[in-house]
């Protein structure tokens, strides 16, 4: 057993649980974040990679709208290494009434979110692959963000202030002293030890798991409703802008290029276990219908993966909707000390990862007013680690970098251009990490071949860390590919049946892996 | 004099349209691409897994057809596929495959499992997994597809099919393939091992790092065109050597594609790549003719008898489009689907429906609907376009290729034979 302490304890590793600790290790208190998995693991890795304009909500919720349109400004100035400003433009399709683009531009003056009215014919010369029979079209600022590229630096940022990042630390327990929180109870999930840290105040950002955590600290009935939505990846941009629908939000009403993907999301269905969302196969065709709205041919382009993520919807039927826990809509924060008479525990959740920052510092502003210790927020302010050179990602940035080591460095992923340097690096902050933490650092994987030609790279320098024994190498490659087919068999049509043979080709042809010695223990985490 | 087209350049085209030639028929092979072989391993699988490893691959079959009764071994019998595993071997010679049908190699692949396989590279052999060898892994630091240590140490704590247990190590050496790179490919160290001269430098290297009684494991990269540089290399290391088969491209496979291509075209087989065939016209129930889109607007292809021989999915011969219907792309000819869902989420569990998606066909190899009828008299199919098999899985797919492409060749032969007897008669 192993006994920490911290001012505070910041649950969950998503963006809000990042922003929330750089927020409170700014303000100079001693932090603590644990996460069940690793960083941007739960909903902030599981989303299109929109950084909203604000544009989706002037006319359903301009309250955030407003939010989107500020946070947008401060997010691409001070993570500009994780947002690419693609622009955006939204677009009345021929089934779309553009008589509504009035509202909606009236919305958008109102909610001050920037925006231009601009031809059909100029949509088409930046976007030639845009559904050409669109009626209207109006420009925004929406950007690109990769979600966990901002969690990482927000977290780091907040160890440069002191702060301790646990990921892989489940929490068992939440402790009280009578009316106060006095102790989380964590198991670290790679070795099995008990972590006890003593504290004063927990911050809930579980998101659709907070229900979860809040009922450990015997607060019950919070209900996080786990709103899923899928989203699909397909295997190069078919845009280089953000493509919206100019509707009332909808189901697949919008494509977002990240990277060397573009990904169309997204639905809506409530789901009552966030560790069991379903990828269904009507889902995915209502996803394909919309693309083909959007971007005629769209079937015939190559979808590579889908994932499902859990939005984490507010439902507590023990407080009045005239409490003042609604600091802004979309997010939700539960003060328990009104709720459950519980002190030092507050629970966030709802809101965007557009308004991540935002969000945390409300919520820790509830904390200071709970202490009686009012500090000021200054995270708009400081750019974070990795963004001090202010410039924004663009899609070119490894193709420059393998230009340089191209001489030095061998490359372990073509598809996203991942060098063998990059890899070992990650591995080497990571020792721990699973080939899927990597990935999320490094794009391991997500191109393509989805993992056909690197997952044995990888195996085999990993393998040559002097961390990682055979069957630990082992274990890594089957939990990989196990894992991304989680990801494959529910798009799994057209140009990537042809690339699953011939992954499996590789695999169970040429190499056999399904006959290697059984491991004595399968890797899970 | 007979014409055939056969179309698709994999072992099952290549093979069948050798036959062909040489039985007497005109014979005109068209390809898209390459041919499946440079994705293979250079050897010949007959049955690996069923779904036990199995040892001697024909004594297995009956039973696996038993078992399987809609797989492609329901309709080859052990002795067809034990002949045209053999009519191969002496077609590409002891220089590129040797071996016994009937019994399976255990040899190790590029993460260190040992897999079976009938026919094999001579190059490969000595790298037989059995009990007390004593190996010694050499990767090369500069290409990146193979990791001696993992190949090594995999094998060591494997448990050998025969009983017992072998020895491994692995070492890395660093030996430039070309001048200024340090992530070159499997195919760009087979080439500069083609040139004598390399061939010495890199057996010193190698040589540097051997142990008295150790066989030395290698990428199958000994050289591409020089069918004898492993052998030659083995000498100057003064070891026994063998290759270990890495992911595409293969460089043994594309010593057997070469080998047969050349043979072919030896053969008086017209070889016409780089394009898909786009359309037939038929009459009759025959196909009178293929559609090749070539420069200068679309060429037709008549012949007598038309050899589908274009492999599964992983060629883009069969296509599932985004409602998963799944068309088979020449002559969209019916195709046995399995009832239910094609795609499973257990990447570890059964073999997906989907990939055993493909042609049925009757005792001639013409392909027939699932309810039994002829679609063409004159169209036939061999390989991996054949339904009921999970290749990958169960290391059938040389041994699926090579017997119904025999059997489709002789079928096709014997017809013509037929009409010809009947045209004299009348």
């Amino acid at each position: 057993m192993k006994t920490l302490s911290a001012d505070v304890v910041v649950v969950g590793g998503g963006s809000t649980g990042a922003g929330v600790v750089r927020d409170v290790a700014m303000r100079g208190y001693s932090a603590i974040l644990v996460d069940r998995a690793d960083l941007g693991q739960g909903t902030t890795g599981r989303y299109h990679g929109l950084l909203h304009s604000g544009g989706r909500y002037v006319v359903s919720d301009p309250h955030s709208a407003t939010e989107c349109a500020e946070e947008n400004e401060i997010i691409t100035r001070i993570q500009s290494h994780a947002v690419e400003k693609t622009g955006g433009y939204f677009v009345a399709t021929h089934v779309d009434d553009p008589a509504w683009g009035d509202e909606w531009a009236k919305g958008a003056t109102d909610t001050k979110v920037p925006f231009e009215e601009v031809s059909v014919a100029e949509v088409l010369k930046a976007e030639p692959r845009v559904n050409p029979k669109i009626s209207r079209a109006f420009k925004v600022l929406d950007g690109s963000v990769d979600g966990w590229q901002l969690v990482w630096s927000a977290a780091n940022s907040a160890k440069q202030y002191g702060a301790q990042i646990l990921t892989y630390h489940r929490v068992t327990k939440i402790e009280r002293d009578g009316d106060r929180v006095s102790q989380v109870v964590c198991t670290d999930e790679k070795t099995g030890e008990e972590v006890r840290i003593n504290t004063n105040f927990v911050l809930n950002c579980a998101a659709a798991w907070g229900g979860q955590i809040a009922h450990m600290a015997g607060c019950p009935d919070v209900q996080v409703v786990p709103g899923a939505g899928i989203m699909i990846a397909m295997n190069h941009r078919l845009t280089n802008s953000v493509v919206n629908r100019l509707t009332y939000p909808a189901d697949g009403d919008i494509l977002v290029p990240v990277h060397t993907v573009c990904i169309i999301g997204t639905t809506d269905q409530k789901a009552d276990d966030p560790d069991k969302l379903v990828i269904a196969w009507d889902e995915v065709q209502q996803m394909l219908d919309c693309g083909e709205l959007l971007v005629p041919g769209f079937r015939e382009a190559r979808a590579i993966h889908a994932w499902a993520g859990a939005r984490p919807l507010v439902k507590d039927s023990r407080v009045g909707s005239g409490d003042t826990r609604h600091m802004s809509r979309g997010m939700s924060i539960i003060d328990h000390s009104e709720r459950d008479g519980l002190k030092g525990l507050l629970t966030i959740a709802g809101g965007k990862l557009t308004t991540y920052r935002l969000m945390a510092k409300n919520v820790v502003d509830a904390m200071c007013a709970q202490l009686d210790d009012p500090r000021p927020c200054t995270t708009a302010d400081e750019q974070v680690p990795g963004s001090e050179d202010r410039k924004n990602y663009v899609i070119t940035h490894r193709l420059e970098e393998r230009e340089h080591d191209r001489t030095e460095d061998q490359i372990l992923c073509e598809c996203e251009l991942m060098s063998k340097g990059m890899f070992t690096r990650a591995l080497a902050d990571q020792p721990k990490g699973n080939f899927d933490d990597l990935r999320r650092q490094l794009r391991l994987g997500m191109g393509p071949c989805q993992g056909g030609f690197c997952s044995m790279r990888a195996t085999g320098v990993a393998h040559q860390s002097e961390h990682i024994d055979i069957e630990r190498a082992t274990g890594l490659m089957r939990l990989f590919l196990k894992n991304r087919w989680i990801g494959i068999w529910p798009i799994l049509y057209g140009d990537q049946v042809r690339q699953t043979a011939l992954d499996n080709w590789i695999f169970q042809g040429t190499l056999d892996v399904e006959h290697l010695p059984g491991p004595t223990h399968e890797e899970v985490v | 004099m007979q014409r055939v087209v056969v179309i698709g350049a994999g072992v099952a085209g290549l093979v069948a349209a050798i036959r062909l030639a040489r039985g007497g028929a005109r014979v005109a092979l068209l390809t898209k691409g390459t041919g499946g072989l440079q994705l293979s391993q250079g050897t010949v699988d007959i049955l690996g897994y069923s779904p036990d490893r199995v040892e001697r691959p024909l004594d297995a079959l009956a039973g696996f057809a038993g078992s399987h009764p809609g797989h492609p071994y329901a309709q080859l019998d052990a002795a067809e596929v034990g002949a045209a595993a053999d009519y191969l071997k002496e077609l590409v010679g002891p220089g590129l495959l040797v071996g016994d049908p009937a019994v399976n190699l255990q040899l190790p692949t590029a993460v260190g499992a040992v897999r079976p396989t009938a026919l094999a590279s001579p190059s490969m052999t000595a790298g037989a997994c059995v009990d007390g060898a004593k190996f010694v892994i050499v990767g090369l630091s500069r290409l990146k597809d193979f990791y001696p240590e993992l190949v090594a140490q995999n094998l060591n704590r494997t448990e050998l099919p025969g009983g017992g247990r072998l020895s491994a190590r692995g070492v890395t050496i660093d030996v430039v393939a070309r001048e200024g790179e340090v992530d070159s490919s499997g195919l760009t160290f087979a080439r500069a091992l083609d040139d004598s001269g390399y061939r010495r430098r890199f057996a010193q290297a190698v040589k540097a790092v051997v142990e008295p009684g150790e066989t030395v494991g290698l990428p199958a990269v000994l050289g591409l065109d020089d069918h004898g540089a492993w052998a030659e290399l083995a000498e100057l290391i003064g070891a026994e050597v063998f290759e270990i088969p890495l992911p595409p491209p293969s460089v043994p496979g594309m010593r057997l594609n070469r080998t047969l291509t050349q043979l072919a075209k030896d053969a008086g087989v017209r070889y016409v790549p780089g394009s898909r065939v786009g359309g037939f016209s038929a009459s009759g129930g025959r196909v009178d003719s293929v559609q090749l889109g070539v420069a200068g607007g679309p060429r037709d292809f008549r012949a007598d008898a038309f050899l589908l021989a274009t492999g599964g999915f992983e060629s883009g011969s069969l296509h599932a489009d985004s409602y998963h219907q799944v068309h088979e792309i020449v002559f969209d000819l019916p195709l046995r689907v399995p009832e239910g869902a094609l795609v499973h989420g257990d990447y570890w569990g059964e073999a997906q429906p989907l990939f055993t998606v493909g042609v049925e066909t009757d005792e001639r190899m013409r392909v027939r609907t699932p309810r039994g009828d002829v679609v063409y008299d004159n169209v036939y199919a061999a390989g991996g376009i054949l339904a009921g098999a999970t290749r990958w899985q169960e290391k059938s797919g040389e041994g699926i290729a090579l017997a119904s492409a025999v059997k489709a060749a002789d079928a096709i032969l014997a017809a013509a034979e037929s009409t010809t007897s009947q045209g004299v008669a009348s």
